[in-house]
């Protein structure tokens, strides 16, 4: 950075509105993939360990390792596999947010009061009602703030994910540094913090639309 | 809200008859449940054998540990017998799938287990949703049924549970387990966790409802009182899952089949039968041989619906050592005496060779201790001490 330069150069950022735009796209496309993907894989294991709860150690400890992987040595690992694609930059992303979406599904369900789950089995609820008329509305709250957790900490991850090509807002933080040039380096830090405070009031939003039983408690 | 006094059922066991007939017998036959293997394993039904007719309130009271919830929870299958059968007018429950059997039983239990996250409507439709009734036919029976538990529909359909008081939940859950017009209603110590004045109100409104729609309740609680207001009949267990006497609460009180059901069902039995009992059990003196009304000691009036137990309070209260009783249009109908309390009591108990009603004590021996451990023999107790007993 030159002497004497301004901090941010806003002719700089109204002639690059489009590329902007289109970062912030890509960085929403990648968040919400590895969000969604994690999810996914998630419920499943979540189910199954509030049920056997002997194995929420083992699961939770590979999650945690998974967790404590830097990204750059994750990204390392992968890139001679996977290359430098959408594929390396999605899988490193949804393994860190596995550890969140796990506990927190996990507790939502071993959460649900047993007066609740008892009452529901005795009116004859199959389990498999009890599971998704039951328990897992009932475990939306701790749901969704594991997705929050996740979600915030994945558009933190995402601006990595420039180093291998797969763009997001990391690219102007990249493309800045690299060239002594504060202003994409400031619209890059500057979007992705806002976008994480969008997304997770977002989320806000979406659970007491989703759970008017829980208002004023949650 | 409606109230009944005990008068209205008086000592008698047999469900009052009428437009009713729809609940379901139930029986156990030689029912043990045990838990744990081998030499470890624990009975917590022991070998019990028992008839809940038809229509019947039947109320299962006992220590914690005694094994009642069991009981009540092998009805629906929650708990599966280790031995014996329990059969639902006939029918063993086992040969019945165990969700569409569970969805013709009631079930209210003490913490309420109502569904947090759905409206009361919801959770009211429950089980007529489980089975698919149509969603017309379920919103009007909905509102029939928060009607019945003496809640205002318009008011309370579209709270969450959270939003109710604990009185008003209770009664969501009786509502949500008669929603289907089950056969048999099971209710876990319903009541417990409300305050006493809103229990006796509950407890008068099951007694209303059970009435009404004649539906086999089997109920379980801790609570000695709550089981003799409620019960056709009363099952007393004792640890160990064994039963100790079943019979209706006026036999219950008046001829306890052992010490230990003696001792449980409280000291001051005879005062507890006096609740069963009405005015019009008791033999009245004509009221000319009684010192008459003046403005100084003026008779208390009691009608002939009035509990001997609250006649003998006011009684004891008067300066007259009686009361007049009188009709619904005020005309006196006799004098009540203590002598004549004494007299219906003594009649209840029935049997002149059974333990004296007046037998309120227990031996000097146990009654300056602390209660003995319930041997496991405790063996029926025709002779009672009678210590304290009136001459």
């Amino acid at each position: 950075m030159t002497p004497g330069e301004p901090l941010i150069s806003w002719d700089w950022i109204f002639s690059h509105l489009g590329d902007i735009g289109q970062r912030v796209g890509e960085h929403l496309v990648l968040t919400g993939l590895a969000v969604a993907i994690g999810l996914l894989l998630s419920v499943g294991p979540a189910i199954w360990i509030a049920r056997h709860p002997r194995y929420y150690g083992p699961v939770l400890g590979f999650a945690g390792v998974l967790y404590t992987i830097p990204s750059l040595a994750l990204f390392a690992v992968l890139v001679p596999i996977t290359g430098l694609s959408l594929l390396t930059a999605v899988i490193g992303l949804v393994s860190y947010t596995l550890l969140f979406l796990i506990r927190n599904i996990v507790e939502g369900l071993t959460g649900v009061p047993a007066d609740v789950r008892d009452a529901a089995l005795g009116m004859g609820y199959t389990s498999r009602q009890l599971l998704w008329q039951v328990e897992l509305p009932l475990a939306l709250p701790a749901i969704v703030a594991g997705l929050r957790i996740a979600t915030v900490s994945t558009i933190g991850l995402t601006t990595v994910t420039a180093l291998i090509g797969q763009g997001g807002l990391g690219y102007f933080i990249l493309d800045g540094l690299q060239r002594f040039f504060s202003t994409p380096l400031i619209v890059g830090a500057v979007l992705s913090v806002a976008l994480a405070v969008v997304a997770d009031g977002a989320l806000v939003l979406v659970q007491r639309w989703a759970m008017p039983w829980a208002r004023g408690s949650a | 809200m409606s109230f009944s006094p005990a008068s209205e059922r008086g000592t008698s066991s047999a469900p009052v008859s009428g437009a009713r007939g729809h609940g379901a017998a139930v029986e156990f036959r030689h029912v043990t449940k045990r838990y744990g293997a081998g030499a470890d394993a624990v009975a917590v039904v022991d070998n019990l054998s028992l008839v809940v007719g038809a229509g019947e309130l039947c109320v299962l009271v006992g220590p914690s540990g005694c094994g009642k919830t069991t009981t009540l929870r092998m009805v629906n299958r929650l708990v599966e017998p280790t031995e014996g059968q329990v059969l639902i007018d006939g029918r063993d429950v086992a040969t019945e799938d165990a969700t569409a059997l569970r969805r013709r039983i009631g079930y209210v239990i003490q913490q309420t287990g109502l569904f947090p996250h759905q409206t009361v409507a919801q959770n009211v439709a429950t089980v007529p949703r489980l089975l698919g009734w149509p969603a017309a036919r379920i919103t009007e029976r909905v509102d029939e049924l928060l009607a019945l538990v003496g809640l205002d529909p318009g008011r309370v359909r579209q709270r969450y549970p959270a939003e109710l008081s604990g009185g008003e939940r209770q009664r969501v859950g009786v509502a949500r387990a008669m929603a289907a017009e089950p056969v048999v209603l099971l209710m876990d110590e319903p009541f417990g966790a409300v305050d006493p004045i809103v229990r006796e109100r509950l407890q008068d409104e099951l007694q209303r409802l059970h009435r009404t729609l004649g539906t086999t309740i089997i109920f379980v609680t801790h609570d000695v009182d709550e089981a003799i207001k409620l019960g056709d009949r009363v099952a007393v267990f004792q640890v160990g899952g064994r039963l100790a006497q079943y019979a209706p609460p006026a036999e219950l009180l008046a001829r306890p089949a052992s010490k230990f059901v003696a001792r449980f069902v409280g000291s001051d039995r005879a005062l507890k039968l006096l609740t069963l009992l009405t005015v019009a059990d008791a033999p009245l003196r004509d009221a000319s041989t009684v010192p008459g009304d003046t403005p100084d000691a003026p008779l208390v009036a009691l009608d002939r619906t009035t509990t001997l137990n609250d006649a003998l309070s006011a009684i004891l209260g008067s300066a007259v050592g009686a009361a007049v009783v009188v009709d619904e249009a005020g005309r006196q109908q006799g004098i009540l005496t203590l002598d004549a309390i004494g007299t219906a009591l003594r009649a209840a108990t029935g049997d002149s060779h059974a333990a004296p009603v007046g037998a309120v004590c227990e031996p000097l021996s146990e009654a300056g201790g602390r209660l003995p451990r319930d041997a496991p023999g405790d063996a029926p107790n025709p002779a009672s001490p009678t210590v304290g007993s009136k001459p």
